[in-house]
């Protein structure tokens, strides 16, 4: 009920803005566009729909975290920045929210979204009884090692990745030494890759870190296991979990990334109806992950991913703007 | 109208079309074979992870004695005794004892694997314009392709670890032992040989009492170089999940560890001159010998 009720407002506020704009131009605006796939994406499905369906001029600015977010925070530009991640820039974030230079307008643009512990599909087809990761690690005997098929491979985070001692602690936190665990180390983001790509090619189990949303999890249809325990809180992430040489770390479920979607104060007060679409604009992941699998195996670029996206997923988009925005950006395609 | 500017290429579509049926293929080729070729390599992941943990579980002063006697073996020198074991001395000290074990069994067992395929494929190529003509582009190839472009499709049949580690090591680190060898087999006097077939010698008895003996200063240059093509691919093989000094190299490359870069660049610095003064002082040896009976 209360869903509804909370959707039927939306609904109605989305329409009236919309209405009242839809004659304006809404004039230029910069955006975003972050240097990886769902980044690209993000960026040039939002600037597809904001020059068609919204009749704006969009200008893209290709960058990284960090610069990006310095430059909106310090000089108010890019105007939107679809896919900010927020963990590393956590406490920059935070200030410039509680100070009203930026605004968060959608706390969620992608589901599904982040780090944590990976199997195939598969695995857990088979195995119906792997719930979560306390399930898991008592099974090493399914993922055996190759080195030594008596302890179970856990596949962590390549040398010298913040992840990787957040996978050492967890790795010990979870008892899986005694529990007959070996924790490989796979050197590079191209071991790790092909490890998983490895496994699933010949069918065989695999258990390890990986983060979403990426081209490999979609491809292969990779799984994320809950921990089946709760966060245990920052304190203790920020203090043992992350930090070398932390003693009897606790069983603690992974951080949760945030993505937001940021804009700046500027735009928040008169962007109006765009910004409706950006708090409306949310991708489930199964199809961000279908997305990014798209554009790897086609080596699409942002642009003529976006339009694959407007075509294949017109039932996701529909529902982010209203039936004459959508029929514009139809009519564009 | 022909375009001088634009090179005639293929097309986007059709190098993509190209490109994904390569990786089909290996892919298929993978499935096919991926588990009989692990299957057929695990004897010497066995033999490669006993050797390891023989090296991490001794007792550190049997293996420092060990090693040094080893290295007093080949070069009978008492001062690079004492910098073998000083040097190994502060390596313990440092805290990279272990990782350096790992290291140490991997360069140990890849050599040996090179010299055991490398000095064969050697002698055929000596016995053998054609064949000489048909290897010597190949090992151009090992040696030049750079290890990225063939590590991947290593892990997709083999998976992360030791033996795939090993195999980029071997790939790159045998052609000197190969090319020496056969070096060393032709570069040996006519007048000898002439000596060898007016004696009467088999082609098996020129072999193994005449040639082998000559080329032996050349062939183990070529152990030497291999040695340390080895040692020069440990950071490389880190990168698919080789364990030992060169994972702590990358871990100092991707933060920026300046002190723990070069600690374990050292460390892997201070086993490729052990090895490599060791080796040369050995072939020297044989040389000084082979030239004493013929002086």
């Amino acid at each position: 009920m209360k869903n509804l009720i909370a959707g039927a407002t939306f609904a109605a506020l989305a329409l009236g803005a919309t209405g009242a704009m839809a004659e304006e131009t809404c004039g230029d605006i910069t955006m975003a566009e972050f240097n990886w796939a769902s980044g690209e994406l993000m960026a040039n499905i939002d600037k597809f729909i904001l020059e068609e369906g919204f009749g704006c001029n969009v200008e893209l600015i290709v960058g990284g975290t960090a610069p990006i977010f310095a430059s909106m925070n310090e000089k108010g530009t890019p105007d939107i920045a679809g896919e900010q991640w927020v963990n590393g820039v956590r406490t920059l974030v935070d200030e410039a929210l509680a100070e009203g230079r930026l605004v968060a307008v959608n706390r969620g643009p992608i589901e599904g979204l982040g780090e944590g512990w990976w199997v195939p599909a598969y695995t857990l087809e088979q195995n119906p009884e792997l719930k979560t990761v306390l399930d898991v690690i008592e099974r090493p005997d399914l993922f055996p090692s190759s080195e030594d098929p008596s302890v179970g491979a856990f596949v962590g985070c390549p040398a010298g990745w913040g992840c990787q001692q957040v996978n050492i602690s967890l790795f010990d936190a979870f008892d899986m030494e005694e529990k007959g665990w070996v924790l490989v180390d796979p050197g590079s983001a191209a071991g790790l890759d092909g490890s998983i790509a490895k496994a699933n090619e010949r069918g065989e189990n695999w258990f390890g870190y990986y983060w979403s949303p990426t081209a490999l999890i979609g491809k292969y249809n990779m799984v994320q296991v809950p921990f089946g325990v709760p966060y245990a809180g920052d304190e203790v992430w920020n203090t043992c979990i992350t930090q070398e040489g932390c003693e009897n770390p606790p069983k603690t479920s992974w951080i949760r990334s945030e993505v937001f979607t940021i804009v700046t104060d500027k735009f928040a007060a008169e962007g109006g109806p765009i910004n409706d679409y950006l708090a409306a604009r949310v991708f489930p992941g199964p199809v961000m992950g279908a997305m990014l699998v798209y554009m790897s195996d086609e080596q699409a670029e942002g642009s003529d991913a976006a339009i694959e996206f407007l075509t294949r997923y017109e039932d996701v988009w529909t529902n982010w703007v209203s039936p004459e925005v959508a029929a514009k950006v139809k009519a564009a395609l | 109208m022909w375009d001088w500017y634009e090179f005639p290429s293929i097309g986007r579509t059709d190098l993509r079309d190209l490109k994904k049926a390569g990786d089909e293929a290996f892919k298929a080729f993978s499935r096919a074979y991926g588990e009989s070729l692990e299957n057929f390599f695990q004897p010497l992941l066995s033999f490669l992870v006993w050797f390891e943990k023989l090296l991490i579980n001794s007792p550190w002063p049997v293996v420092m004695a060990v090693i040094a006697l080893l290295v007093w073996a080949g070069s009978r020198s008492w001062q690079l005794v004492l910098a073998t074991l000083a040097s190994l001395a502060l390596i313990g000290y440092l805290g990279m004892w272990e990782n350096t074990m790992y290291t140490l069994a991997l360069v140990s067992v890849a050599t040996l694997v090179c010299i055991v395929i490398g000095i064969p494929f050697g002698i055929l190529m000596s016995k053998s314009d054609r064949m000489q003509a048909i290897v010597t582009p190949v090992l151009d190839f090992m040696q030049t392709v750079p290890a990225f472009v063939y590590l991947i499709p290593i892990i997709l049949l083999l998976g992360l670890g030791k033996i795939p580690g090993l195999i980029a090591v071997c790939v790159y680190a045998i052609p000197p032992i190969v090319r020496l060898t056969n070096l060393g087999i032709r570069l040996v006097d006519k007048d000898v040989l002439e000596a060898a077939d007016a004696f009467g010698a088999s082609p098996r008895q020129k072999l193994w009492t005449v040639q082998m003996p000559l080329a032996l200063p050349n062939i183990f240059a070529g152990v030497n170089q291999t040695i340390m093509m080895a040692l020069a691919m440990v950071v490389v093989a880190a990168l698919i999940g080789v364990r030992g000094l060169g994972m702590e190299v990358l871990k100092a490359v991707n933060n920026q560890y300046i002190t723990l870069g070069f600690m374990n660049g050292l460390a892997i610095m201070a086993i490729a001159i052990v090895f490599d003064r060791t080796s040369q002082k050995f072939g020297k040896r044989l040389q000084k010998h082979s030239e004493i009976i013929h002086g």
